[in-house]
């Protein structure tokens, strides 16, 4: 069983994580308003370069990899694109910012790249998405929205391989495929199962999951011709549009909060559980086939402590932590806990925020890298499938 | 009494697993603000529905959900007028020093006796699951320390009536 | 002065904002039907519990209940009879019983624990049997149980 490849990248949370094309250097916002560029060197990853130009924190990094440049997206209702340019005074390579304008008035949320890298797609807390463009006579990326239907926050987007179609989950529950075609970039796009005459801002198709629930996450399949999404009531939903067929797998542990493809019939989705999920399926059925997070450790201590026992072992004074808050100034509420089990079994400590494809052979991803809130980087061989036995999740109900 | 208040614990502890599922989310109404979407309840479709669990008509907890926050409120057993004087005082006592506690709210929600707002920034920068135990831990022994409270003061009370009637006792 | 308008959600009028009632698809069943339904379910029930099949009893329930606005009282006949159902299973049987359930009845069960608790007044329901079914429907259904519960708008 391959182990994965675990970096301790940080002890705050990452907010997200992008690698350039040949993976040798990796993005990451670690919950502030910087950017930080790693280089690999060895085993390891050390920090390079810090891009700052954002005064909000930034919420999604994507780094295209044949044109290697940088989009970020921050809460400061802005966008950058940046590029590695050579200093006019000593001709190092530095990454400079170009504007965006975004038009926009709420935080910006998430940002992708186009499978062409000539143009990326900005969701945002504005009810809308900006489809940007690069306008060379004045040097900027302009903004064109999508607007209607949206009703609420948008979460993520997604692109289609052809770079017309985008998918969208949002905060009001839905996930939609927009055409985001802009006719100074793109050549008139084949037909596809998602229709064929598609202007701007034509809505191809509109999901929910039965049980509501914000859609934390959005995916075309690698052909895409699937789309999958996963909403916080813990289900991951499979769409067919051909047929119009929905798979929606109800999980029993805590919502996913992102997913990627790894090939045409399996994804690999993680979120607020810790550890990285596998589903499997076709056209005929989808289900949960396990999970790439087969960590053993101290899993027998545990087996002891979960259980009956899982109230009892807290028989320790929650006063003793007050009196020492109040007399001694010990405001630590985790430290003073006198349960020792602080570390959770799972390779990630804390939820999941972001899940992409880090290595890929032919049209199949071999391997996925995850960030989380915890500050660790993950790179997991997909192959190692660990079937969900009775061993119920990290997080929930030790 | 604790084969009650084992299932009641349980479910507290499960609920409140299941909503600290939160993300940072800044505000869809207020420009550059980021806030908890519980408290300010200006956006609909981010809060969730709100759960109670409860032992029996006097102990019961809140828990209200939403997508950057949850509001979580206890209301705790007061059995007879001492008990209610005394949790008052108790709750009153740690609720001047919220900010030391981190994850305490300064007032309760109305109809319960004191009131927790964690929000994705303690999710954050604590273990999740600390906190769930921290909840819980609080809970069994608030209890407890009322009644203890309880108890010492009725023995001094006891103690003050027998030296004063001692004078009659001659 | 009067300062009422002071109080105004005027939010609400923004084309904008998003209302409650389009966060869900609504009962698409008229009210007074959705009551009949409720009725001839309780009758259905009883005579499971006759029978003593539980999990049959559960699942009539459970399967199809009234959510929404306007359906109080098939709410509160469906709660009545659900109540009655978890009063008389033995707590030994309880986690077989969920078992058989199918998902949606899971959910749904889940639901009707937390109106169950949330209810002011008790009822004729002691809080230790809706926390044992508690109990165990999170250790079958898991957390993800829970969270449907608080995400989904079709609230019984």
């Amino acid at each position: 069983m391959a182990l994965p490849e675990v970096h301790n990248i940080a002890q705050v949370p990452i907010t997200s994580h992008a690698f350039s094309g040949d993976r040798s250097q990796l993005a990451v916002s670690l919950n502030s308003n910087d950017v930080q560029i790693y280089s690999r060197s060895g085993t390891d990853f050390v920090p390079t370069e810090t891009l700052s130009e954002h005064d909000k924190l930034i919420t999604s990094i994507d780094w295209a990899p044949n044109s290697n440049r940088i989009v970020t997206a921050s809460q400061d209702r802005n966008a950058y694109v940046w590029q590695e340019t050579p200093d006019p005074e000593t001709g190092k390579l530095v990454w400079k910012p170009t504007l965006v304008l975004l038009r926009i008035n709420r935080s910006a949320t998430y940002v992708r790249w186009s499978p062409n890298e000539d143009k990326f797609a900005v969701a945002s807390g504005a009810r809308a998405i900006s489809i940007c463009s690069f306008d060379a006579e004045n040097n900027w990326w302009v903004a064109k929205h999508l607007k209607k239907p949206i009703r609420s926050t948008v979460l993520s987007v997604d692109w289609h391989p052809n770079n017309v179609l985008l998918a969208a989950g949002s905060a009001d529950m839905k996930a939609r495929v927009f055409s985001a075609f802009i006719k100074e970039v793109d050549q008139r796009p084949a037909p596809t199962v998602w229709g064929s005459k598609l202007p701007f801002n034509t809505v191809c198709g509109e999901y929910t999951s039965p049980a509501g629930g914000w859609v934390h996450t959005v995916g075309f399949s690698p052909s895409g011709d699937v789309l999958a999404f996963a909403s916080h009531d813990s289900s991951v939903s499979i769409v067919y549009p051909g047929g119009p067929a929905i798979y929606n797998i109800r999980m029993t542990s805590l919502p996913l909060v992102t997913l990627t493809w790894t090939s045409e019939d399996s994804i690999v989705a993680a979120g607020h559980d810790c550890r990285p999920l596998v589903f499997t399926g076709s056209e005929a059925g989808w289900q949960e086939t396990g999970t790439l997070d087969d960590s053993k450790s101290g899993e027998t201590s545990r087996a002891g402590a979960a259980g009956a026992s899982s109230v009892g072992r807290l028989k320790a004074g929650a006063f003793a932590t007050f009196r020492d808050a109040d007399t001694r100034g010990q405001s630590s509420i985790s430290g003073s806990s006198p349960s020792a089990d602080t570390k959770l079994l799972t390779v990630h400590q804390n939820t999941i925020t972001n899940a992409r494809p880090y290595e890929i052979h032919g049209d199949q991803v071999t391997r996925v890298s995850t960030t989380g809130v915890d500050g660790i980087l993950a790179i997991w061989d997909v192959n190692a499938v660990t079937a969900l036995t009775a061993r119920v999740g990290g997080i929930q109900l030790r | 009494m604790s084969n009650v208040l084992r299932p009641y614990l349980a479910a507290v502890r499960s609920t409140l697993t299941a909503a600290l599922t939160l993300e940072n989310f800044s505000s869809q109404v207020v420009e550059r603000h980021n806030k908890p979407e519980v408290e300010t309840g200006t956006s609909k479709e981010v809060l969730l529905n709100p759960l109670t669990i409860s032992r029996n008509e006097n102990e019961r907890v809140l828990i209200e959900p939403s997508v950057n926050s949850i509001r979580l409120s206890i209301k705790i057993k007061q059995a007879d007028e001492i008990e209610r004087i005394l949790c008052h005082k108790f709750t009153r006592f740690m609720m001047q020093r919220a900010e030391s506690f981190i994850v305490l709210r300064r007032k309760p929600v109305q109809g319960y006796d004191i009131s927790f707002l964690i929000t994705n920034t303690h999710t954050e920068t604590m273990l999740k699951h600390k906190i769930v135990d921290f909840i819980i831990q609080f809970m069994e022994e608030v209890d407890k320390e009322i009644s203890e409270m309880k108890l010492s003061l009725n023995a001094r009370a006891r103690i003050v009536a027998e030296s004063y009637l001692t004078a009659f006792n001659t | 002065m009067d300062t009422a308008f002071r109080k105004i959600d005027i939010d609400i009028y923004d084309e904008d904002t998003l209302q409650e009632s389009e966060l869900y698809d609504a009962d698409p069943r008229d009210p007074a039907q959705v009551l009949d339904d409720a009725k001839q379910r309780q009758a259905a029930v009883r005579s499971s519990l006759a029978k003593g099949d539980i999990g049959e009893a559960l699942s009539i329930t459970l399967d199809n209940a009234p959510y929404g606005p306007g359906v109080d009282a098939a709410k509160e006949i469906t709660l009545q009879t659900l109540l009655t159902i978890l009063n008389s299973t033995k707590s030994t049987e309880i986690t077989g019983i969920i078992k058989t359930l199918s998902q949606d009845s899971q959910d749904t069960l889940m639901k009707y624990l937390y109106k169950g608790m949330g209810m002011p007044g008790w009822g004729d329901i002691s809080g230790s049997v809706l926390l044992g079914w508690h109990e165990k429907l999170t250790e079958v259904a898991g957390t993800g149980s829970i969270v449907r519960a608080m995400t989904d708008r079709r609230t019984v």
